[in-house]
């Protein structure tokens, strides 16, 4: 228990460093630092890394945007042919327009339920005195340290004996079981970082404890709940094992792992099997591009989560 | 006076300390039942011999852990760990490190290189799988049209298909979808760097690669040690990537410990040696991050980085 507060206390002050460094503006003129060679090599390297990061992902809005035939032919080629028709024989025939709204339903209701309570116990643990407050607090992020795996075999059969199995609220509960013990730490060490006076003075004022909360302290958490809500969905979008164990009949599944059967099927349709992938990761990319602060953020406070 | 003053603390006190109860016991009552409860189940079903369906599980005591020291393919498949854990983390890190001293050094556009770095990140594994599965394709693919191109086409191959490169090509495919992530928190902590000591380490004749080793490098050790831990344990535990790409093939070549895992208890219903090696997986883990841990703490304590 000693060693997990250790980890927990370094990881939170690393972060949160981290953080501000990032959310530093860079300034406008820079000077050359540090001392790495000039000029044109630099760029090419960059350049290069870019090109390598950014290829797959073109290739598959190439691939998912030509023609079926077109693809048939040079299954890779890039921008060929521009075509809608892969998209809707996924969205349609391939019933990714289902598999999409499965994983938001999958997604947007774990998440509220995940960055509410989060909220509470993530407040209660900074701020509130009651007896057994550490051990419960330990006992919560314990889920950080332990991997999914440990738990993913008995879980399995919790669920069955519970009715669970094959079905979504089975899968929702899972899924805000994994993303507790990773809010309560970072929305605690959010909490931990607002200053006391404020809350004091409300008290002083005759605010209840009720009102001091929802008045003075929810307002002011509401940038660490957004940097956790948009961390979380992306968590639970992505997952892949979660639905994979936990609804194995395939009555209802979420893109993920709908994709996983479609390329195990269907290896010949890779027009469709590239659009598909498309639906899949085009809400992470705008997400993404939009919220891209929070996100990464969100991604260096969990770098404890490993 | 100074008692009923007295008695209003005691009274805020003591609601106060119902609110925190309050406010955590749904995070805590989900976490007991959902991770708490299969944790402790976790650790009774490696003791046992059970198949899933028999009403009582048998009790074997350490019988699964035995098993698993004389077991050909525990051994196999902590060996492409190991693969995993020294390339996986090598390359991601020297990669990661030259691009975010690069990028801190000054160049134009650093936000757009750091957003294109980091996006494979938050892409979903199943997407990254399908993606560098046609990348490897042995007739269409890019690698080999590529390595054709530029005069090497003797060494086109089916990368994924051939057990002597499937374990090294899904772990290239997993570094891409990685590096981005030490890019960013590489780039992070080097906003902390003391400019003062580079220009006197410049001044001092020092060239570029002894001030990013003596200068630079010694300021950001804790960092350097955490993305260690993190990618350590994420070689440890690694899953849904392999699972994807090969399922563990052709044959074994690629199988690692989760995929094992899986393979015992959900496709042989061997639930105790499964779960026996999913708690393995979890003893091999947690002694990284807790002595990587340590070894921050102490560096932070000698005033290095921090």
């Amino acid at each position: 228990m000693a060693i997990s507060t250790d980890l927990s206390s370094t990881a939170s002050s690393t972060s949160e460093r981290l953080s501000q460094a990032i959310g530093r503006r860079q300034s406008s003129v820079r000077r050359p630092r540090g001392g790495v060679p000039s000029g044109l090599g630099k760029h090419l390297f960059l350049g290069t890394c870019a090109v390598l990061a950014l290829f797959p992902v073109v290739l598959v809005f190439s691939t998912a945007l030509r023609t079926e035939r077109d693809v048939r032919v040079d299954p890779f080629g890039l921008f060929t042919s521009f075509s809608w028709e892969n998209l809707v024989t996924a969205w349609t025939e391939g019933g990714f327009g289902d598999y999409f709204l499965t994983s938001v339903w999958l997604s947007v209701p774990t998440t509220v339920v995940v960055v509410v309570l989060c909220t509470l116990s993530g407040y209660a643990l900074a701020r509130c005195e009651f007896p057994g407050r550490d051990l419960i607090f330990y006992l919560i992020v314990l889920g950080i340290l332990v991997p999914f795996f440990t738990i993913m075999i008995p879980l399995y059969f919790q669920l069955r004996d519970l009715g669970l199995l094959n079905r979504l609220p089975g899968v929702q509960l899972v899924l805000v079981a994994i993303g507790l013990p990773f809010g309560t730490f970072f929305m605690r060490a959010f909490f931990q970082g607002l200053p006391v006076e404020l809350e004091q003075a409300a008290r002083v004022d005759g605010c209840s404890e009720w009102k001091a909360f929802v008045y003075i302290m929810m307002p002011l958490a509401r940038s660490g709940a957004a940097a956790l809500a948009i961390f979380t969905f992306l968590q639970n979008w992505n997952n892949f094992l979660v639905p994979l164990l936990y609804l194995p009949s395939g009555d209802h599944r979420p893109l993920t792992t709908a994709l996983y059967v479609f390329a195990g099927e269907r290896t010949i349709d890779i027009g469709p099997l590239a659009a598909a992938t498309l639906i899949t990761i085009i809400p992470i990319l705008v997400l993404f591009v939009l919220a891209q602060r929070q996100l990464i953020r969100g991604f260096i406070a969990g770098a404890v989560k490993g | 006076m100074a008692q009923s003053f007295s008695a209003g603390v005691a009274a805020t006190r003591r609601s106060r300390s119902r609110l925190g109860l309050l406010f955590v016991a749904p995070t805590f009552l989900i976490v007991a039942v959902f991770f708490l409860f299969p944790l402790g189940s976790a650790v009774y079903f490696a003791l046992t011999d059970w198949d899933g369906v028999s009403p009582t599980p048998r009790f074997v005591a350490a019988d699964n852990f035995l098993r698993m020291v004389g077991d050909k393919e525990v051994w196999h498949a902590l060996g492409n760990n190991l693969i995993w854990v020294l390339v996986g983390t090598t390359a991601p890190i020297v990669l990661g490190l030259l691009l975010a001293v690069v990028l801190w050094s000054g160049v134009r556009a650093v936000l757009f290189y750091r957003l294109v770095f980091f996006m494979p990140y938050v892409l979903p594994p199943i997407a990254v799988g399908i993606v560098w599965s046609w990348i490897y394709d042995p007739i269409n693919g890019w690698l080999n049209r590529l390595l054709t191109l530029v005069g090497l086409g003797e060494a086109a191959r089916g990368w994924l298909g051939e057990p002597d490169s499937a374990l090294y090509a899904v772990l290239a495919a997993a570094i891409w979808a990685t590096f981005g992530f030490v890019v960013v928190i590489f780039l992070a902590a080097l906003q902390n760097v003391d400019l003062d000591l580079i220009d006197a380490a410049r001044i001092d004749g020092a060239n570029a690669a002894r001030r990013l080793w003596h200068v630079i490098l010694p300021q950001i050790v804790p960092v350097f040690f955490m993305v260690t831990a993190i990618t350590f344990v994420g070689g440890i535990s690694v899953f849904d990537i392999v699972f994807i790409m090969t399922g563990g093939g052709p044959g074994n070549a690629t199988s690692v410990l989760g995929t094992y895992a899986f393979k015992n208890a959900f496709q042989l219903n061997d639930i105790g040696y499964g779960t026996a090696l999913a708690l393995l997986i979890t003893v091999l883990s947690l002694p990284c991050v807790m002595i990587l841990n340590r070894v921050q703490r102490a560096l932070a304590k000698r005033g290095m980085g921090d």
